[in-house]
């Protein structure tokens, strides 16, 4: 499919729509970090196919899915840093223990 | 789009597409459909690779390589790691089933997929020019990053020391 | 002339009020002293009665009418109240005054010892003042509010000991029977309202309008029947007689007042005041007089096969107020029942407060252990024997007078009615002689530990006066001068004394006097002659003619099972329809409180989801404007 955008931005969508599923009904922390990893890849699957195959070709869009990928990494280290205190604190990394916002 | 299936299948990237895309999407659902987490990161790893191949089509290499570097190879050994350092006994892997959760997720996720294909069915694309990728993708990529796009790319770094050191921070064992 | 004292006729009702008033707010404090407030406000009522009756005596006083209070303005129509005094009013007044006065005097010594006697003097009050407001009401509706009034009293009256169930029962009874007289009663009242020209109601313009036949006579009839059935259930005829034994359950004085002298005689009352309207209709007359001349046979033949001592003289009231109805309905005028309740008002109220006496003494109701009173209690025995052969019309005392009027009306005007009268009479005659010689005479059969003896002045001083009254009450309305009837209605009457009618009514009097005496005091005839070789006849006496089984079966039953089926529809139907919003509001509070569980991913999905909604809502209407 060298021509047309379509079939990559279908992908994407369908990478995203699973990456969502999974961020909202794994049980396990580092699963929902995992699956928000692949949604932001479903992003920037999107920006890298616009950036050959959309109206305006230029190499933006692969600048922009390095630096998409660079936050990706942060947030993730993050991510897992935050989950390991909590782990330590709470005794579980369900995040179905983590309710204190229901007050 | 019955017509471009047609013209999918002649052209070899297409076929190439086609299986980058098959692995991709095959990994992301083999990870939410395992029950182990190691599995699950495996599978996601795969589509991650996949995902690598998808960009050298798209006449990306530097961008697939830094992917596969990136993600298939740092984040996944960290979300192992964060696993094994989280992990209590077997026993914890098994889901509570959350019926009507479940079921409005997938609801929610079908129903946002069906929005997004129709917007993307709906639109025209139309190219306006041929994309110049250039000898060497690298070296392209460089020339933008540190010619136009260099204060966001001196804050990517400001970010990343920050990141790190706040992850330390955070994870560090508290000195009694 | 001009009456000079009817214009304090308000004064008559006021005291009695005012007494109800002051022991109601301070009966406990006042103990002994508020006794005698009810006492002297009972006689000052009494002594401006007395002066307005003996103004009136003259013949020759104008009724006083005042009606300048306007109580209730709808439209153009005002509902005015006031007072009325007429020669009618005036008798009655000294009646209910007298007969509340002396039922006051004696209360003091019967009810010495109970708790709540302050309790008692107020009811006794208040129902001396509704009474008195009925007599001088100047309209139908004041009438009715009295008339109610009234019954309320006779209710609490009758419930006073309301720690018993038998009293607590009797007093619904009578409540709820005589109410379903004066719905019929209301039922007339709202027909006059609507029928009446200028939807005036009181007498004088019922007086006008129907002399000159201005409503239609079919409505009339109505009319006065619907008021009669108020009459059947304050007056107690068949077939809504049953309450009045089963008020029994009061106190003995109050039996004497309201059930004997004043209340009942309230239908009767009714009936002279509203005689206009039954003169005007034959039909209406002929049920009044058929109703009365059964309940007074059908009574009287129950109180022969009855066992307590006031339950005898409940059947005799109602079977008196059947001749009175009786005498009514036969329709020459409203003098001779008038008659017949002024001297029944005090023989009987004579009777009961002796045997209120008796029971004072002996601690028992039931005849047939008493015996050989008169030894102990010579004051009650004489008294109670004048009382009984003034209820049996035996010459010279007020019974046979007045009934000797209403049997001769009913000679000249309905054959049937003056058999049915005497037969009853004969009745009469031999229950109250049964009751007399087994209460009174022989042997003494009573177990008590203690030996009767005669009351104190307090009870036998009423006792005393109100024989003297029994013997000479009658003399105001002899066949020879026939002055009452003619003060009364203003009418004249021939003058002629029927003697048939007084040797057979006489006649029959005797008999029954002698058949008690041979069978109760000389036991030459067997007591239970009858009884032993009838047994179904005698049950069926005793058990008053089953009338009450039938109301409960057939009345009382069916209703009680319509409530209760009422009552599941209410539980399950209403109540479950109020449940079943409360829970489904409930269910919709919980159902929103699981979505706040503080889970990250349920706030996410419900995210996802309403910006789902958001979406195609934006996204959709594009789709209806351009479709």
């Amino acid at each position: 499919m060298g021509s047309i955008v379509t079939p990559y931005l279908t992908l994407a969508a369908i990478l995203f729509c699973v990456g969502l599923y999974g961020a909202l009904t794994k049980k396990n922390g580092v699963i929902v970090l995992l699956s928000i990893e692949l949604m932001l890849n479903a992003v920037n699957l999107n920006l890298v196919a616009f950036s050959k195959l959309g109206d305006h070709p230029a190499l933006t869009g692969q600048i922009f899915s390095l630096f998409n990928i660079t936050i990706a990494a942060a947030e993730a280290a993050v991510g897992i840093a935050i989950l390991i205190t909590i782990y330590r604190n709470k005794g579980t990394s369900d995040v179905n223990e983590m309710d204190s916002m229901k007050r | 789009m019955l017509n471009g299936i047609g013209d999918f299948l002649s052209s070899g990237s297409s076929w190439m597409f086609f299986i980058f895309a098959l692995l991709a999407i095959g990994g992301a659902i083999f990870m939410i459909s395992f029950t182990k987490v190691i599995h699950m990161v495996i599978s996601l790893a795969l589509t991650f690779i996949s995902l690598g191949g998808l960009y050298v089509i798209l006449e990306a290499e530097f961008v697939a390589f830094v992917q596969v570097l990136i993600y298939a190879g740092a984040i996944s050994i960290l979300m192992i790691f964060g696993i094994m350092m989280t992990k209590h006994r077997q026993g914890e892997e098994e889901e509570p089933r959350r019926p009507w959760h479940e079921g409005l997720a997938i609801v929610g996720s079908l129903a946002l997929f069906g929005v997004i294909f129709y917007a993307i069915q709906k639109t025209k694309f139309v190219a306006t020019g041929a994309f110049d990728a250039g000898k060497d993708n690298t070296m392209e990529i460089g020339k933008l990053l540190y010619n136009e796009h260099v204060i966001p790319f001196e804050i990517m770094s400001v970010l990343l020391t920050v990141a790190f050191i706040g992850a330390i921070i955070i994870a560090k064992r508290e000195e009694d | 002339m001009v009456s000079d004292y009817s214009q304090y006729a308000w004064l008559i009702p006021l005291f009695p009020l005012l007494a109800f008033l002051a022991l109601t707010a301070m009966g406990r404090q006042l103990k002994e002293l508020g006794i005698y407030i009810s006492i002297v406000a009972m006689l000052a009522s009494f002594i401006v009665a007395l002066l307005i009756f003996v103004e009136r005596l003259g013949g020759h006083v104008e009724d006083y009418t005042w009606d300048k209070l306007s109580w209730l303005q709808v439209g153009d129509y005002t509902l005015r109240m006031g007072f009325e005094v007429n020669n009618l009013n005036a008798l009655m007044l000294v009646i209910v005054t007298l007969v509340s006065l002396l039922v006051n005097i004696y209360s003091k010594g019967y009810m010495k010892g109970d708790e709540r006697i302050h309790v008692f003097f107020s009811y006794i009050a208040l129902f001396s003042f509704s009474m008195l407001g009925l007599v001088i009401s100047e309209n139908m509706l004041e009438l009715y509010i009295f008339w109610e009034l009234v019954g309320v009293c006779s209710f609490l009256l009758v419930g006073f000991w309301y720690f018993k169930p038998e009293a607590k029962a009797a007093a619904k009874k009578a409540f709820i029977v005589t109410r379903i007289g004066d719905v019929g009663l209301f039922i007339g009242i709202l027909l006059l309202f609507w029928y009446m020209p200028g939807h005036a109601l009181d007498f004088t313009s019922i007086h006008n309008a129907i002399s000159s036949s201005k409503i239609d006579g079919t409505i009339v009839t109505w009319i006065a029947i619907l008021i009669f059935i108020g009459a059947i259930g304050k007056s107690g005829q068949f077939p809504l007689h049953t309450w009045l034994p089963d008020a029994m359950e009061g106190p003995t004085p109050i039996s004497a007042l309201i059930h004997a002298a004043t209340m009942v005689a309230a239908g009767v009352y009714l009936v002279a005041r509203t005689f206009d309207i039954f003169h005007a209709s034959p039909d209406a007359l002929l049920v009044v007089a058929y109703v009365g001349g059964f309940t007074a046979i059908f009574a009287a033949t129950i109180g022969i096969a009855q066992n307590d001592i006031k339950r005898i003289l409940a059947y005799s009231t109602v079977s008196q107020l059947g001749y009175m109805m009786m005498a009514l309905g036969i329709g020459v005028s409203y003098a001779s029942g008038m008659f017949h309740l002024f001297t029944h008002a005090f023989f009987k109220a004579l009777l009961f407060l002796g045997a209120g006496s008796v029971i004072h003494a002996v601690h028992t109701q039931d005849i047939n252990e008493m015996g050989g009173l008169s030894r102990k209690m010579k004051i009650t025995t004489w008294t109670f024997a004048i009382g009984t052969l003034a209820l049996s019309g035996i010459f010279p005392f007020a019974g046979f007078w007045s009934k000797d009027l209403i049997l001769s009306e009913a000679y000249d005007h309905n054959q049937l009615l003056f058999w049915v009268g005497v037969i009853a009479a004969f009745f009469t005659a031999f229950y109250m002689s049964r009751l007399f010689f087994l209460v009174f005479m022989g042997k003494p059969q009573h177990h008590g530990a203690h030996e009767p003896h005669e009351s104190p002045a307090s009870m036998t001083t009423p006792l005393i006066i109100l024989a003297v009254l029994a013997v000479v009450a009658g003399f105001v309305n002899t066949p020879f001068n026939e002055w009452l009837s003619h003060w009364l209605t203003g009418q004249d009457h021939e003058e002629s004394a029927n003697w048939t009618v007084i040797i057979l009514s006489t006649l029959a009097g005797l008999l029954g006097i002698g058949l008690g005496y041979l069978m109760y005091l000389k036991r030459s005839i067997p007591r239970d002659v009858v009884s032993s070789r009838a047994p179904w006849l005698y049950k069926l006496l005793n058990r008053k003619y089953y009338v009450d089984e039938i109301y409960d079966g057939g009345v009382v039953k069916p209703l009680r099972g319509l409530g209760y089926v009422l009552e599941l529809f209410d539980v399950y139907i209403v109540d479950g329809i109020v449940r079943l919003v409360a829970f489904v509001i409930v269910g919709l509070g919980r159902l929103g409180a699981r979505l706040q569980n503080g889970q990250l991913q349920t706030y996410g999905v419900v995210t996802l989801l309403g910006m789902l909604i958001l979406a195609l809502a934006i996204a959709g209407r594009r789709f209806i404007h351009a479709g």
